[in-house]
């Protein structure tokens, strides 16, 4: 089972580093303001892998995932009650 | 064999114990993500007022430098989460040399940035008090304003590296000195949460300043 | 019945105290504490009161008085009411009223009253080193750029203290989810529990903002990396953005343990079950989360967008609802309830009055075209005063009596409490009602001179603020006379049915000589019987 695990972290890092890369030279195209959204979709997928993996929130208790989510859902809070002002102005 | 001191008088058994552990480390983090998350929000904000000085700022940045820290901090990331399967299995010089392996990472990590802090003081790029803020382009204060935010946001995320590299070297000591294994698997899984999260910052932080386009 | 010695006998010397991760002893450190700052926070504002008596500036030079009310809003709100109810009664009841031997981490437990004494320190320097005059809400550019007091030195004292508020919360937090005794369902937790509940998601996910925030302002002022720079396109409203993304929230950590209290209190001395019980606890819930979503009320004046003001004060208007439902909900269980008027009954009808009070003028100033008359008056601190003094501190002086025998395991004096709690309302509605008018009639809050046509106002508020001040010393003293020679009081003296009742007064060291086994809900009262015979 340990060595299941190993070698599932070899791939998640395989896919960290390859999604590393594809970031860099995303952003060496010209997409406008798309780069933006390439960037932080990368970065998500790269932080969702860390936390599913590494941190291993696949195999966690609900509570503690609902505490993951707590966290992130009061971020959305903060950002889009903040721009609502900021871009509404 | 887990001594008696493994065991908290309020808890009733082991598996409530982590179980309880481990919610509090993801509170924590919660926690940590609204801390960072005040950054990324002011951040955010400037950045959609201010987008070509941002542009302009961001291409000051050395981008090979910050792609090859990224890699090194997600190897410590792999160490790290080795470092916690190891604990579990129970093999206590696995778990010393995971650590130590993820321990020389982070340090790597701050070295590489301690360059880039160099390289971009000699450009006249850092905005201390003291210091001369020389950008010669056009915008020059919302240059600054990127660079402020850069310098506290890579300042705040090296710190939390210090810390966790602090507390390795605390479990590397502890599992030297034939801490219990039951205490140990407790202190590295909590440790790896941190590590791993303060990795997640960095995953975020670097397309956000090295990227801009 | 008891196991071993009590809490308070586990060991008398300073050591045993200071160093005790026993949930029990560190709120006893807390409960002295901010009391201490309660009256350093009272002092400051006695002088305002002071000074106010006259339309002159007599007393106190105008700088003076910028520190004087700075002083007192950091002191109140950071080191008494935060603090006050979840730390010191929340310390001493969560774990014995979910049936738990102790908090889930006792040492971080203790950690964060070490941690909550430095940050005390720290302002205890600012005050000594000659005070910081920005307010209590440290504006940008004034905090970061213009001010010459020491700003710093404050924000570090507000900077430490919130990592102990984050360390209680998570404390309760996984206290809740993992240590409740068998039986002890979700539903069947004290509303107590629930309110305590709701505080520390508060404090848990609003604290780190603020932290980043001020930890922003005293980078600019030290080193110059001002992200609020307004020369470098820095803009304030980002600082009272990030600001009041905490201290709206925060002001529910003011009262939501208070509703907490007051829904314990009603039950016990109306012989009652609460009325919507469920609904009770998702009311707690949902004033936590809508407290998120309305902070932009605080900023109507200050060029937010309209747009952004509108969907501020309709989410404000929201959050009155489970707020009304409370108190609709409190009164209807006193409906054919067996009333009785004991201290701490008190304390909780004052609290359902005075927070209505509040809480309605409160809806007044989330009007958007209401406030640009009254923002900055007198009228908005009545507003605040009415929860906070008249909700948090009303149901934390009636929760420490109320729970008193369980922590002394004496009794006080209940004529003197009676005599105190009617005291403090009357003194209370003096001091702060008055205030309403002369904030609608335009007085602005903050200066220390003002024209001779609001005299009579102020004078009013003084005088009622020297009754409050009578009235807070009292219990002070007679419960300190009580701590030693106050009559023995039993494990349940007033028939109440909390877990905590089940165990001796004071409790023994570990709470309960058995794991409790819960089997029935929190509010089992029979108002057809008394509470003698009840026993």
């Amino acid at each position: 089972m340990e060595k299941q695990t190993v070698r599932s972290f070899v791939f998640v890092y395989l896919a960290l580093i390859g999604l590393l890369a594809l970031t860099v030279g995303s952003s060496f195209l010209e997409l406008g303001r798309l780069n933006v959204f390439v960037n932080l979709a990368i970065a998500a997928i790269k932080a969702g892998l860390v936390a599913a993996f590494f941190m291993e929130l696949r195999a966690a208790q609900a509570v503690v995932r609902l505490a993951a989510l707590a966290g992130l859902f009061w971020l959305a809070l903060l950002l889009g009650l903040s721009l609502a002002d900021f871009l509404t102005r | 064999m887990p001594d008696s001191r493994a065991l908290r008088a309020q808890f009733d058994d082991l598996g409530q114990q982590r179980e309880a552990a481990a919610l509090g480390m993801w509170v924590l983090l919660a926690t940590e993500v609204l801390f960072f998350g005040a950054l990324f929000t002011g951040y955010t904000v400037y950045r959609l007022a201010f987008h070509d000085a941002f542009v302009a700022g961001s291409g000051h940045l050395n981008v090979v430098l910050g792609t090859a820290n990224t890699a090194v901090l997600i190897t410590s990331s792999l160490t790290m989460a080795l470092a916690d399967v190891a604990s579990r299995s129970g093999s206590r010089r696995a778990v010393i040399g995971f650590l130590a392996a993820t321990a020389v990472l982070g340090s790597a990590f701050l070295a590489i940035k301690g360059l880039e802090y160099a390289q971009e003081y000699r450009e006249g790029l850092v905005p201390l008090n003291s210091l001369v803020f020389s950008y010669s382009g056009p915008d020059a204060e919302r240059v600054q304003m990127f660079f402020n935010f850069y310098f506290a946001m890579t300042g705040w995320h090296s710190l939390h590296l210090l810390i966790g590299i602090g507390l390795l070297i605390v479990f590397i000591v502890l599992a030297w000195r034939g801490r219990d294994r039951v205490r140990l698997e407790g202190n590295v899984r909590a440790g790896a949460l941190y590590w791993h999260f303060v990795d997640i910052v960095w995953l975020f932080l670097f397309p956000v300043l090295y990227l801009v386009r | 019945m008891n196991a071993g010695p009590d809490y308070l006998h586990e060991g008398h010397s300073l050591r045993s105290w200071l160093l005790s991760t026993d949930h029990k002893r560190v709120a006893w450190l807390y409960l002295l504490s901010v009391t201490a700052f309660f009256f350093v926070g009272g002092t400051a504002a006695a002088l305002m009161r002071l000074e106010l008596v006259t339309p002159a500036g007599d007393l106190l030079a105008a700088d003076t008085y910028n520190e004087m009310f700075s002083l007192h809003g950091i002191v109140m709100v950071w080191f008494f009411l935060i603090p006050a109810v979840p730390a010191v009664l929340g310390n001493f009841l969560l774990p014995l009223m979910i049936g738990a031997r102790d908090l889930a981490f006792p040492r971080l437990n203790l950690l964060s009253w070490y941690i909550f004494a430095v940050g005390g320190l720290f302002t205890v320097i600012t005050i000594v080193a000659g005070g910081v005059d920005t307010g209590w809400t440290f504006y940008t550019p004034y905090s970061s750029m213009f001010s010459n007091s020491n700003v710093v030195l404050a924000i570090v004292g507000v900077f430490v203290t919130g990592f102990s508020s984050i360390l209680t919360g998570l404390n309760f937090i996984v206290s809740v989810h993992k240590l409740r005794a068998p039986g002890m369902r979700w539903f069947r937790l004290p509303l107590f529990v629930w309110s305590l509940y709701a505080t520390s998601l508060i404090l848990v996910l609003a604290t780190p903002v603020l932290a980043m925030t001020l930890m922003l302002v005293a980078l600019e002022r030290l080193f110059g990396i001002g992200v609020f720079d307004p020369a470098l396109g820095g803009d304030p409203l980002l600082f009272q953005h990030l600001f009041w993304f905490y201290s709206h929230p925060a002001v529910y950590v003011m009262i939501l343990p208070g509703m907490g209290v007051v829904s314990e209190i009603i039950p016990c001395f109306a012989r009652r079950e609460i009325f919507g019980y469920s609904v009770m606890a998702y009311s707690l819930l949902a004033i936590a989360m809508i407290g998120f979503l309305v902070w932009g009320h605080h900023m109507f004046v200050s060029g937010q967008s309209v747009y952004a003001g509108m969907v501020f004060g309709l989410l404000s208007f929201l959050v009155a609802v489970p707020s009304a439902i409370k108190v609709f909900n409190w009164v209807a269980t006193l409906y054919r309830g067996s009333i009785s008027f004991e201290t701490p009954m008190l304390y909780a009808l004052g609290f359902i009055g005075l927070f209505s009070m509040g809480g309605l003028t409160g809806l007044v100033l989330a009007s958007m075209a209401v406030d640009v008359h009254v923002h900055d008056t007198y009228f908005v601190v009545a507003h605040f005063h009415y929860i906070m003094v008249g909700g948090m501190v009303m149901a934390f002086i009636g929760g420490i009596h109320f729970w008193w025998p369980k922590i002394s395991g004496r009794l006080y004096p209940e004529f003197l409490g009676r005599l105190s709690a009617i005291l403090i309302f009357f003194g209370f509605n003096l001091t702060f009602f008055p205030q309403y008018i002369m904030g609608y009639l335009g007085m602005p809050r903050r200066y220390h001179e003002y024209p001779p046509e609001f005299q009579i106002y102020h004078l009013l508020s003084s005088a009622g603020a020297a009754t409050l001040a009578v009235g807070y010393l009292f219990p002070l003293c007679y419960l300190a006379w009580s701590m030693f020679r106050g009559p023995l009081a039993g494990a349940n003296p007033w028939h109440a049915t909390g877990l905590e009742w089940q165990t001796g007064s004071p409790p023994p060291a570990h709470n309960f000589a058995t794991t409790p086994q819960v089997t029935r809900q929190p509010y089992a009262y029979d108002p057809t019987r008394s509470r003698e015979d009840r026993a």
